[in-house]
C-alpha cells in the first residue's frame, strides 16, 4: 500500500464516454477523478440517454474490483456493491450525491484497471472537510447541518444506515448546498440492525461500537450510529472543536468510553448556541436507546437552522401506482435509471435496448423489445412491469427474460392464481409471509403480513427485489446457469441451493421450465 | 469496551477456571496478598499486602509498584529479553507491550501476572495517521507470533483455493516450526484463542456452553482475516523467512 492513490488512472484515460482529468481525492478503497464528457465512444451506446441528462463534467470513482488487481481485495467488491446498490435504489433522494451511470473497465492492457467498477457521480465543488479547514465555523453552518440531517433522514427512511458520516463524506455543490456521499459503509437495515464492514472513523464512532464484537456478517450497526456522528459533526461545524476532549483521536476515543461508562460527563463547548447544545446533547446520548431519532432530529435541526421545513421526499412510487402502459413522464424517468444499471449488466459492452430510449413513443407491445422478445407470448400488459422491475436491480442475472420465464413457470402469467394449500398467491406465487419483506420499494418489511390477492404491480417488482437479494448470496462455483440457480433459490431458498451445490433435485423440473422459457424469451445475442 | 485483560498467576487448583479481569480505559485493578483490600488477591507470603495497581489507559496500561523494597520486572514474552523495571514506589509507569508478564519476586518464587493489551493500533498504510481516516476496526502487529499463526491458517486459501480446508493445529505447528522451534500445540492454540479475543470474534451461539468449538473458531478467524485483508498474499513471506524482530 505504498501507493498514495488506491487506483491510479492516467490523465486522458477514456472510460465509456468520459475522459479522465485530474485526481480529486483518494480513500483507502477507491480513488476519485474529475472527468469530462467527450461524447459517444465505441464501447458504449451513446444514443440511449438524452444527452442533456449526462453533464459535461462528472466525478469518476474507481473501485479496484477487477480480478487482476495485485492484491486480493475481496472485501472491495462488497464495498462497491453496497455503494452501487444504495445509490441505484435511492436515486430520487435529493440530498444524496447523484449517480449518473456505472461502468466496468474492460481493458486487459491495464490489468490494474481491468474489471474496476466506475461510478459516474455528480461532480461536487469540494467537501465539508475542505471548507472547515479553510474557514472554520462557516456562517452557512446551520443551513448545511439542516441539509446533512435531511440527507440522513432520507437514508434512514429508506431503511439504510450511512455508517461513515464525517465532513469528508459531505460534499458541497456549486450552489453551496450539501449532499451526502461515500456509501461504502452504508448498510441496509435488517430489522433494527444493519451489518457493516468493521471499518470506522474513530472520532465519529459511537462508544457502543468502539471495540464492538464482530460477527460473521460484520458489525451490527443501528441508525443511532449516524445520529451520534451527526452530533459530533454539528459540534465541529459550529464550534471548530470536537465534543469530547482530547488532542488526539485515541484520547477522544477514551473520553467517549469514559463518558459512555458514566464515569465522565459531557462537557460541550460554551461556543455552542443553546438551541444547538440541546440537539447535540440528544445526538450524543450515552446509549443508543436514548438517542434522538432521525425524523425528530430533522425537525429540531430545521427549526434551529431557521430553514423552511424540508419538503417531504416522496417515497419511490410503487410501480402499481402507475398505469401499466406507462404515463410518458414516468417511463422516461425509469429509462434514465435503467441506463446506468444495464450499462453495468452488459459490462458496458453491447448495444442498449432502443425501448428505453424512445419510451414516450414506443408502444406497450414493443416495450423493452431488445431484452424481451415480443413474439413469444409474454402478455403485453405485463411487459413494462417486467422490464422496469428487472432494471431496478443492479445484479446482472436479473433480466426481463428471467422474470418473464419465472412468471410463466410459476403461474403461466395468471394474476388471479390462488393456491391456499401451498399458501401461494398471484402471478409470482408469493407466500404472504415472505412477500412482506419485499413488498415495499424502500426495503422495509410491511407492518403486517400482506393479505392476498396480490396484483401483478405488487408481485412483479417484489419478485425482482427478492431475486436481487438472492444473487449476492449464492456462492460462487455452483453448478449450472446463474439465472436458473437464482430461480431455483426463489422457489426454495438460497441456502438450499448453496447446500445442494446447484439446483436441488426437488425443483429440477421447475428449473428446467425456467431455463426453457428463458431461452425462448431472450432475444438472440443477448446474455 | 475493555482494552486490557489481566490474567492472574496460575494457582494449583482450578487453573482453567481462573478468572480474567477485563479493564476499560480508566479502570484500576489492585493486587496484593490481602484479599480484603485487593481486586486480585495473590495468596503468597512473599507478596506485599498492597503490592501494586494496574490501570488501563487508552489501549495501554500503567503499573504502580506499591511495595517498599521490591522491583517488579515487566517482560515482553516475545521480545527476546525485552523488559522494563518498575522500582519500589514508582507510580503509573507506562508499559508499551501488547503482551506483558509482570514478574513479582516473592520469597524465592517468581509469580507471573500476564497482561494483554489487544487494542494496540498499528500503522496499516502510509497516511493513515490522520484521525479522520476510515480505518479497519482492528489492527494486527505483523511481527507477532499470532500473526504467523494467522498467516499459516490463511495460507491455503490465499494460495488460490477459496474453499481449501483450514489447516489443523498440528499442521500449523509443523508449518511454523522451522521459524519458531518451540512451537507446539499449546502455544499455537493459545495464539488462536488470543486472536479470537484480539479480533473480537463474536462467540457463535453454539459455543457458549459446550466449550469452544475449535474448528468454528479457526474458520471464523480465517474468514474475518481474509474479508478485511488482515493477511494478504504478500504477507505469506513471513512463513518462509525468519520474522524480523527489529524495527516496529
Amino acid at each position: 500500500m505504498s501507493d498514495p492513490y488506491a487506483v491510479q488512472v492516467p490523465k486522458g484515460y477514456r472510460v465509456g464516454s468520459w475522459e479522465v482529468r485530474e485526481p480529486i481525492a483518494t480513500g483507502a478503497f477507491g480513488s476519485v477523478y474529475a472527468a469530462r464528457r467527450t461524447g459517444p465512444s465505441d464501447n458504449l451506446p451513446s444514443d440511449d440517454l438524452p444527452s442533456d441528462d449526462l453533464p459535461s463534467t462528472a466525478a469518476l470513482k474507481f473501485l479496484p474490483t477487477g480480478t487482476h488487481t495485485p492484491r486480493q481485495l475481496t472485501h472491495l467488491r462488497e464495498l462497491a456493491e453496497r455503494e452501487l446498490e444504495l445509490l441505484s435504489r435511492l436515486r430520487s433522494a435529493p440530498r444524496l450525491i447523484r449517480l449518473y451511470e456505472t461502468l466496468t473497465v474492460d481493458d486487459p492492457a491495464h490489468p490494474e484497471l481491468d474489471g474496476a467498477t466506475v461510478l459516474v457521480l455528480e461532480k461536487a465543488d469540494g467537501s465539508l472537510a475542505a471548507l472547515l479547514s479553510r474557514a472554520p465555523r462557516p456562517a452557512a453552518g446551520p443551513a448545511l447541518l439542516a441539509q446533512i440531517c435531511e440527507g440522513l433522514a432520507q437514508l434512514h427512511r429508506a431503511g439504510w444506515v450511512h455508517g461513515d458520516l464525517k465532513p469528508a463524506n459531505v460534499l458541497l455543490m456549486e450552489d453551496g448546498s450539501a449532499r451526502l456521499a461515500d456509501f461504502n459503509m452504508a448498510a441496509e437495515l435488517d430489522g433494527t440492525h444493519a451489518y457493516t464492514p468493521a471499518f470506522s472513523t474513530p472520532d465519529y464512532t459511537p462508544p457502543e461500537l468502539l471495540w464492538a464484537e464482530i460477527g460473521e456478517r460484520g458489525r451490527r450497526i443501528r441508525p443511532s450510529a449516524d445520529i451520534w456522528a451527526f452530533g459530533v459533526l454539528a459540534h465541529l461545524v459550529l464550534t471548530d472543536s470536537y465534543p469530547l476532549p482530547g488532542g488526539t483521536p485515541s484520547a477522544r476515543r477514551d473520553a467517549a468510553v469514559a463518558y459512555a461508562r458514566g464515569t465522565d460527563e459531557l462537557r460541550l463547548s460554551p461556543r455552542l448556541p443553546d438551541i444547538w447544545r440541546e440537539i447535540v446533547r440528544d445526538c450524543l446520548a450515552r446509549t443508543h436507546q436514548e438517542r434522538i431519532t432521525g425524523e425528530a432530529l430533522l425537525r429540531r435541526v430545521e427549526s434551529a437552522a431557521g430553514t423552511a421545513r424540508s419538503a417531504r421526499v416522496p417515497r419511490r412510487p410503487v410501480r402499481g401506482g402507475r398505469a401499466v402502459l406507462g404515463a410518458a413522464a414516468g417511463v422516461v424517468a425509469v429509462a434514465a435509471l435503467a441506463y446506468g444499471i444495464s450499462a453495468i449488466a452488459n459490462d458496458g459492452g453491447d448495444a442498449q435496448e432502443p425501448g428505453a430510449k424512445r419510451t414516450a413513443k414506443v408502444s406497450a407491445a414493443r416495450y423493452g423489445a431488445s431484452e424481451l422478445r415480443t413474439d413469444k407470448g409474454v402478455p403485453v400488459a405485463y411487459r413494462a412491469l417486467i422490464v422496469d422491475s428487472a432494471h431496478d436491480c443492479v445484479q446482472a442475472p436479473v433480466t426481463p427474460g428471467l422474470i418473464a420465464a419465472m412468471l410463466k413457470s410459476e403461474s403461466n402469467f395468471d394474476a388471479q392464481l390462488s393456491d391456499p394449500a401451498m399458501d401461494e398467491y398471484g402471478i409470482a406465487r408469493w407466500t404472504p409471509r415472505v412477500l412482506r419483506y419485499y413488498l415495499r420499494s424502500d426495503g422495509k418489511p410491511t407492518a403486517k403480513v400482506p393479505e392476498p390477492p396480490f396484483t401483478p404491480a405488487q408481485s412483479i417488482p417484489a419478485m425482482s427485489r427478492y431475486l436481487c437479494a438472492i444473487v449476492p448470496r449464492l456462492r460462487s462455483g455452483l453448478d449450472g446457469d446463474e439465472k436458473v440457480l437464482v430461480a431455483a433459490a426463489y422457489r426454495t431458498s438460497y441456502r438450499k441451493v448453496n447446500d445442494a451445490g446447484g439446483v436441488p433435485p426437488k425443483v429440477r423440473a421447475y428449473a428446467d421450465r425456467v431455463a426453457h422459457y428463458l431461452k425462448e424469451y431472450t432475444p438472440p445475442g443477448k446474455k | 469496551m475493555y482494552s486490557i485483560i489481566v490474567v492472574p498467576p496460575p494457582t494449583t487448583e482450578a487453573e482453567r477456571n481462573a478468572p480474567q479481569f477485563h479493564l476499560a480505559p480508566g479502570e484500576r485493578l489492585t493486587f496484593g496478598r490481602s484479599a480484603a483490600d485487593n481486586d486480585l488477591a495473590i495468596a503468597h507470603e512473599g507478596v506485599s499486602r498492597a503490592a501494586g495497581v494496574i490501570t488501563a489507559q487508552s489501549a495501554f496500561w500503567v503499573l504502580s509498584n506499591l511495595s517498599s523494597s521490591q522491583t517488579y520486572v515487566v517482560e515482553n514474552p516475545e521480545g527476546a529479553g525485552e523488559h522494563i523495571k518498575v522500582g519500589p514506589g514508582r507510580l503509573d509507569a507506562p508499559v508499551p507491550f501488547e503482551f506483558s508478564r509482570i514478574v513479582l519476586p516473592a520469597a524465592g518464587d517468581l509469580l507471573p501476572i500476564e497482561v494483554w493489551a489487544p487494542r494496540h493500533d498499528y500503522l496499516r498504510s502510509p497516511g493513515s495517521l490522520d484521525g479522520a481516516t476510515t480505518a479497519p476496526a482492528f489492527s494486527v502487529d505483523r511481527t507477532k507470533r499470532y500473526f504467523a499463526v494467522l498467516a499459516a491458517l490463511c495460507e491455503p486459501r490465499l494460495r488460490g483455493e477459496p474453499h481449501a480446508p483450514i489447516p489443523t493445529v498440528d499442521q500449523v505447528v509443523d508449518r511454523l516450526r522451522p521459524l519458531w522451534p518451540s512451537a507446539g500445540r499449546t502455544t499455537v492454540q493459545w495464539n488462536i484463542d488470543y486472536l479470537a479475543v484480539k479480533l473480537r470474534l463474536k462467540p457463535g451461539p453454539d459455543t457458549a456452553d459446550a466449550g469452544p468449538r475449535l474448528n468454528g473458531k479457526k474458520e471464523s478467524l480465517v474468514s474475518l482475516a481474509l474479508r478485511f485483508d488482515l493477511v494478504r498474499e504478500d504477507d505469506l513471506v513471513i512463513l518462509t523467512a525468519p520474522p524480523t524482530r527489529s524495527g516496529r
